[in-house]
């Protein structure tokens, strides 16, 4: 009995051998020498097993560096950041298979369809670490668009993984680099900042109205 | 820089006020990269050159306002032209004290790459907060099998930046000065490779092992255990030194005593190094030492390393000896050996460059020729600058001269002069002698 995990390994060993997916899920299980039957029952399709592929990886990630010791003191912020170094770092491990998958899912529009279960696993552990963030008082709880944080750190990671994809430094360095410097502007402007006084500053000249005349704007 | 040479009225001193001068160009630089790709928006054929020209002229512009007393001094041996690149050396280990400190995730990350392992299964304890900033990563205490420790981490990517910050100021700096590139090159190119040795952690644990090996007779000099096998390539761990910093050890008003012992070990500790090892501890950086609680002199960071090949040391350290400059012929020779004549001189400017770097080597030289020197004396150290001023001011020395090590052996023994002259200790010169040759 093929398990979904050496499915998963044969799928990634055939597509970097071939460089293409398989003619069909047949040649593919005849191949690996398993039946037809035993693909369906774990995987739809090919673009299946490579979305399960990017969504283990999220899962596995989370799950681990939620087992480090300091994790309960990291701030949001912190654990923003051990999420990316830690899925890339992971992702190391895979790095052929990621170049090859990310590639052809960059041609189409929209967030591909690989990435569905990624992007659904990655917004909740952002949802979750930003909510904490907000109820600590370490990030600002702004109308609207809090809720829209999390679309902020998915364009974040969709830039990081293109980054890391084209990084040829030793040791994946500068990716390192673009972690720190990136998810840390992000979470910046996630803080309280100028601005929210500025607007707040407004709001407080419009409510203690007809400034505009007095002021003979 | 759109204003003629800015005026300088005031000197940024203290370490905060120049770590707020970069700052401070740091945002400059932000601004004009928004500057550019603002206009970029409008003219996409618009190319980097202005760019660059803009953070180079305020790159420039900082490190011009930096002349602190050591530059100054600087400037007088190394002859006007090498003051750029001194500038360099200071700019670089100043402006570090900026970078934002490292966040927990990314040391952990640091760990799991060179070890495999968090720090916390490396360590009994590990504190994720840093304690202080080294010059290129920063420090964390820690503690295993009850011995407390210092590590050291290295910020990434500080190599790529070293080498492209100076290709960027380069072009500049070449203009700047009217000088051919050639010319600058050669001093450029061994900046850039002692700066880019600081960055390799490997090769600084085996200096440091080296270092403290052959230089652990000397008297009251201490240094910190190295682990390598606790140690990577941007990682260091070493024993943690107790002791006070030179400011706060002078605020305590040590006795007249304790301040010689002090200098002492300062000087025997250089002076070992130059005359015997002949490759020195080129960063005499106040932050680099600690005075412990048994009042002795703590050693920290083989950063930077600076060797010295014969035909520099014999010429160079020949010329502290009264008895090579009364020999006017040799004196002559030696100095050409070290470029500070060069073969296409006229014999008047033999004559004229035999003259100055005799006066300034015999005025450098001072605290050699006797057998102790008291460097609390303001006088010496008011002539060195006047001499340096003047020299400056020459179009003589508006051409480059001296070969490259000048550089570093200039920065290291007027760091020596100043720590001394701020201990204000009085010191027995004669403990390490240059070997001298007479004949070249």
């Amino acid at each position: 009995m093929a398990s979904t995990e050496k499915i998963q390994n044969d799928y990634i060993d055939y597509v970097l051998t071939e460089g293409e997916q398989p003619k069909s899920v047949y040649i593919f299980a005849k191949k690996h020498e398993f039946s037809e039957e035993e693909f369906y029952q774990h995987f739809g399709s090919f673009e299946g097993v490579e979305q399960s592929i990017w969504t283990d990886l999220t899962l596995k990630t989370i799950a681990e560096i939620k087992t480090q010791e300091v994790w309960p003191q990291y701030s949001a912020r912190e654990k923003g950041l051990s999420f990316f170094y830690s899925f890339f770092e992971l992702l190391k491990g895979k790095r052929s298979f990621a170049v090859y998958s990310s590639k052809r899912a960059a041609k189409g529009m929209g967030t591909p369809k690989i990435y569905a279960g990624l992007k659904e696993e990655f917004e909740n552990f952002s949802a979750q670490i930003l909510q904490d963030g907000i109820e600590t008082g370490e990030l600002a709880d702004r109308k609207f668009l809090a809720n829209r944080y999390k679309d902020a750190l998915w364009i974040q990671f969709g830039f990081i993984l293109n980054f890391w994809v084209n990084d040829e430094s030793k040791g994946f360095e500068k990716t390192d680099e673009a972690i720190e410097k990136g998810v840390n502007v992000t979470f910046d402007l996630f803080q309280r900042s100028p601005v929210d006084n500025l607007l707040d500053y407004g709001k407080f000249l419009v409510k203690n109205g007809g400034f505009k005349e007095k002021m003979k704007f | 820089m759109s204003e003629q040479g800015k005026e300088q009225n005031s000197i940024p001193t203290s370490k905060v006020q120049r770590s707020a001068k970069f700052v401070k160009t740091g945002f400059k630089i932000g601004g004009n990269y928004v500057k550019h790709y603002s206009k970029k928006l409008f003219n996409p054929d618009m190319n980097k050159d202005e760019l660059n020209e803009d953070n180079a002229a305020d790159i420039y512009e900082s490190l011009s306002e930096l002349k602190g007393s050591a530059l100054k001094v600087a400037q007088m041996l190394s002859m006007d032209k090498n003051i750029l690149p001194t500038a360099y050396v200071d700019k670089f280990s100043q402006s570090q004290y900026n970078a934002p400190p490292l966040s927990g995730p990314l040391i952990v990350q640091t760990f799991k790459k060179y070890f495999g392992k968090s720090p916390e299964q490396i360590y009994d304890k590990f504190n994720l907060k840093s304690t202080n900033a080294a010059s290129i990563g920063q420090v964390h205490e820690a503690e295993l099998n009850g011995e407390k420790l210092a590590v050291k981490i290295q910020y990434p990517g500080v190599g790529d930046s070293i080498s492209s910050d100076l290709k960027l100021v380069k072009p500049f700096a070449f203009r700047l000065l009217g000088m051919s590139e050639k010319e600058l090159d050669i001093y450029m190119r061994e900046v850039e490779e002692r700066l880019l040795e600081e960055t390799d952690y490997e090769l600084e644990v085996r200096r440091s092992i080296e270092f403290t090996q052959a230089c652990k007779d000397l008297k009251n000099v201490v240094f910190p255990t190295y682990y390598p096998e606790l140690s990577k390539k941007r990682i260091i761990t070493m024993s943690w030194l107790e002791g006070k910093h030179l400011k706060e050890y002078l605020q305590s008003n040590p006795s007249q005593e304790e301040r010689n012992l002090i200098g002492q070990a300062l000087w025997d500790f250089y002076n070992f190094q130059q005359h015997e090892l002949r490759a020195v501890h080129a960063d005499p950086h106040p932050g680099n030492f600690m005075i412990t609680p048994e009042g002795k002199l703590g050693v920290i960071d083989f950063g930077c390393i600076k060797e010295m090949p014969d035909d520099f040391y014999y010429p160079f350290f020949s010329t502290t000896s009264t008895d090579l400059l009364q020999n006017k012929e040799e004196t002559i020779k030696a100095f050409r050996q070290l470029e500070m004549i060069l073969p296409k001189d006229n014999p008047q400017q033999i004559e004229f460059y035999y003259q100055a770097y005799k006066e300034m080597i015999s005025l450098f030289a001072k605290p050699y020729m006797t057998d102790s020197f008291d460097f609390s004396q303001t006088e010496f150290f008011d002539r060195l600058y006047a001499f340096g001023e003047k020299i400056a001011k020459m179009p003589e020395f508006k051409q480059a001269r001296g070969v490259k090590h000048f550089i570093y052996v200039n920065r290291t023994n007027f760091g020596l002069y100043n720590i001394l002259h701020e201990l204000k200790a009085e010191v027995k010169t004669d403990t390490y002698r240059p070997h001298v040759l007479l004949e070249y």
